[in-house]
Formats: C-alpha cells, structure tokens, sequence
C-alpha cells in the first residue's frame, strides 16, 4: 500500500516534469532554429506562396507587401542594417536620428525585397552551404535560385539573437546591396549631414 | 491505480517529444550580445571625373528615354520569347570565344576548357548558337573579358568613367573594350551589316537588363551613386574571380 503510494506520487511527479521539459524543449526548438533551416524554410514559403497567388506578383498590390510585412520583415535586424550601411557616419547621428533613420531604410528596404520577391514565380531556392564566421553567432548560408538560364548565387549573412536568427546582409553573385547604400549615405552625409539621409529616405518612401 | 495509468500515459506521450526534440547541438544557449559592427569600410570609389561622368549619365538617361526605351518596348512587343532569347544566345555563343580567350591569358586553362567546350556544343547542337544546349550539360556561362584580364595582370582600374551610350566603365576597361572592338570580326565588316549587327546586340544586352534598371531606380536614393557601387562590385569580384582560379589552377 505504502509502496503503492509511493509509486503513485513519484509517477505524477515523474510525468509532471516530463510535461515542463517537453514544453521547453519544443519552445527551445522553435527559437533555435538552425540559420540553414531557416532560410530553407523562409525561401520555400516565399516560392510558394508567390506562385500560388497571381496578387503576390504584383510588386504594387497591397497583399505583397502585407505578406512581406509578416513573414519577411521578423526575420531581418535592420538596426543592423542601417547600423552597417551607415558605416562610421553611424556614430554622428544622435539616438533619435538613428531611430529615424534606421525606421526608413527598413521601410525602402522592405519595398525593395517585395518588388524582388514578386519576380520569384518561376524560380526555386536551394540551400548549398553554410559558412560560419563565429560559431554560433554569425553565419553566412550560401544559396542558388535555378528556373533561369543562369543559376543566380545569393549569400544571407545571419546574426544570432535571443529571438532568434536574424538576416542582416543580402549578397546577390556577391554583390552586396548595403554595400552600395552605403556609398549613397556617405555622399549624402558628406553634403547635407546626417538630416540628409533621413529626409532623402522619407522622400523616396513618399512621406 | 487509475491515476498511475493516467500519468504513465502522460509521460508516454510526452517520451518522443523528448527523445527527438534534443539533438546536442540545438541545446547551446543562443549567445544574447551580436557582435559589433566591425569598422572595415572599403576605400570611397575613384571617381574624380564625377562632375563630367554625370553629365554624360545624364546625357544616357535622356538617350534611353527618347530612343532606346522605345525600341526596347518596340523589340519586346514584335519579337517572340523565343526569338529573343536565340538572339541573346547567338550573341552569348561569340561571346564566348571571347571569354575563352581572355581565360587563357588569364592562365585560367580549366575555365577556357569550358569555354570552348560551351562553344562547340551550342554552335553545332546549339544551331549555330541559338540554344543555350550547354548550360542545359551544366557547362554554365562564365563572364571574362579583356578588362578582367587586365585586372588579372596586375593593372589598376584607374578613375570610374561613364561613357555614352554604353554606360559605365572605367579607365581599364574602357581600354579592354578598346580592344574587343579592334579583335572584333565585325569591325572589318562591311559597315551596313556591321553596324546592324551590333545595333541588334546593344538592344538585346538592353532588353535584357531593363529589369534590373528599374529595380536599381526604385531602390536608389541617388541612382548615378548606386549604379556607380554595384558597377565597382561587379568589376572587382570578376578580377577577383579570375585571380582565385589562376592561383588555384598554378598550384
């Protein structure tokens, strides 16, 4: 009787620490998400959905850039972003202005990654190779989109964060796209300071 | 004894979940603080003909707009798909003669194999060039030319420069085109055919491209600036190519 109780209690203590590290590990699953699977995972959906949805592929309509807004934007740093686009002019701006800033370039970019994801119709992702910079920190996942004459190589530079893997540089046949904004804000730093490149962004995302 | 059949079952049902979902390597901590921004910031660009490389950019917009982007529209709109992209290929096929060429001078035997194996198999298979055959073989394009090697040999770029009509270059490979068009079969030509034939290369290498064109105008804050970078990029990674192949093929 006593052992049976005994039994008893240690079973429901048993199963109830069965129960909390399940869920943990299942939210622990969930958030550390391999960079490789996730970019695996981020592309198929994209394909897919563009091509399952006439709307998708049109750069204007509204549901691609809600669709980008959701599914997209989660996954990119673009502190980061901005933080590297801005290069050492970073440093000049006041917090509020890095808050602007980094707020607009997030928006041009998100119109620029909806127009290219509505082209994606035709085209498939594969994930090739994984190079890391850091372990577990920073890591570059080396992509090929075929469906073209040519296959086109694009590299993601991810960073890890506590909410997970985040994309931080696009590199499109190794060319890079903050790269070249990069060179836009110098110029634009270097003839109208740091308010230039905060109003030379609300003025291209129309505001 | 009820409740010990509930629980085992509980604990059953949670076994799998538990047993599956901890590979060792998922199980590190994700590390919290990203790393800084490193500070490794490229030279700024050579372009001390900017006011001059502006103009003409200028000039080139006002060209694509008056002329070539209705002969673009007009090209897309006659010519079928196909037709297109067999004009592309043909003009791709002596390209590649080209291509394979500078491989060699770049002492890039591997790349110039496929070059020319790219050669044969779409001049003959291929009809004279209109169908891309070897990249379908996986013998995929390469892009190489004069301006590479150069590049490959050790010259510098020297100062960006924007030309008319043709876009952007710099000194270097204004001098590699220089000597594309002088080896060009087509500059002893007679001048009607001669002309025709690049006029139609000129509007296929725009056809192709318009798509991009207006990608880069949508992104841009200061186009002639983002053009300028991306053009750079490009040059520099092709140079870079072409050294990391040279050096691994001498080794």
């Amino acid at each position: 009787m006593i052992l049976r109780r005994v039994l008893s209690v240690s079973t429901h203590w048993l199963a109830l620490a069965g129960l909390i590290v399940g869920i943990s590990l299942a939210s622990v699953r969930a958030e550390v998400q391999a960079p490789d699977e996730l970019v695996k995972k981020l592309a198929a959906e994209m394909t897919q959905a563009v091509r399952n949805d006439p709307e998708l592929q049109n750069p204007n309509s509204v549901k691609i850039s809600d669709f980008v807004q959701k599914n997209i934007v989660p996954r990119f740093d673009f502190d980061r972003i901005t933080q590297i686009a801005m290069g050492r002019n970073w440093a000049k701006a006041t917090q509020s202005e890095q808050k602007q800033i980094a707020s607009e370039f997030g928006k041009l970019l998100t119109r620029t990654y909806s127009n290219a994801i509505s082209t994606l119709k035709d085209l498939d992702v594969e994930v090739k190779t994984t190079r890391v910079t850091t372990p577990n920190v920073d890591v570059t996942v080396k992509t090929q989109m075929i469906g073209r004459a040519q296959p086109v190589t694009i590299d993601y530079g991810l960073i890890n964060s506590p909410a997970g893997w985040k994309v931080y540089d696009v590199t499109v046949e190794g060319i890079s796209l903050v790269a070249a904004y990069r060179d836009e804000f110098n110029g634009l730093v270097s003839s109208s300071g740091v308010q230039g490149v905060i109003d030379a962004l609300k003025k291209k995302n129309g505001g | 004894m009820k409740r010990i059949a509930a629980s085992v079952l509980v604990f059953l049902v949670l076994m799998p979940q538990i047993a599956f979902a901890t590979p060792a390597k998922k199980l590190k901590p994700a590390i919290v603080t990203a790393p800084p921004v490193e500070d490794n910031e490229p030279a700024p660009p050579n372009d001390v003909l900017e006011p001059l490389n502006r103009a003409t950019f200028a000039l080139n917009d006002g060209i694509d707009l008056v002329l070539i982007n209705p002969l673009v529209t007009l090209w897309n709109g006659i010519m079928p798909s196909f037709v297109r992209t067999g004009v592309g290929n043909f003009f791709n096929n002596l390209d590649d003669v080209y291509v394979g060429v500078n491989h060699v001078l770049q002492g890039n035997g591997n790349a110039a194999g496929v070059d020319f194996e790219r050669v044969v198999v779409n001049t003959t298979v291929g009809i004279g060039g209109l169908f891309d055959v070897g990249a379908k073989m996986g013998l995929h394009k390469v892009d190489g030319d004069f301006g590479q090697t150069l590049g490959v040999w050790g010259f510098p770029t020297g100062p960006y420069l924007i030309l008319p009509l043709l876009g952007p270059s710099t000194f270097r490979e204004t001098a590699g085109r220089s000597v594309r068009v002088m080896t060009d079969p087509r500059s002893y030509m007679d001048s009607v055919p001669s002309y025709s034939l690049m006029g139609l290369e000129y509007l296929q290498t725009r056809a192709d491209t318009k798509a991009n064109e207006g990608l880069i105008a949508a992104s841009s804050l200061d186009r002639y600036v983002f053009i300028r970078n991306l053009y750079l990029q490009k040059r520099a990674l092709l140079v870079k190519s072409g050294h990391d192949k040279t050096s691994s093929a001498a080794n």
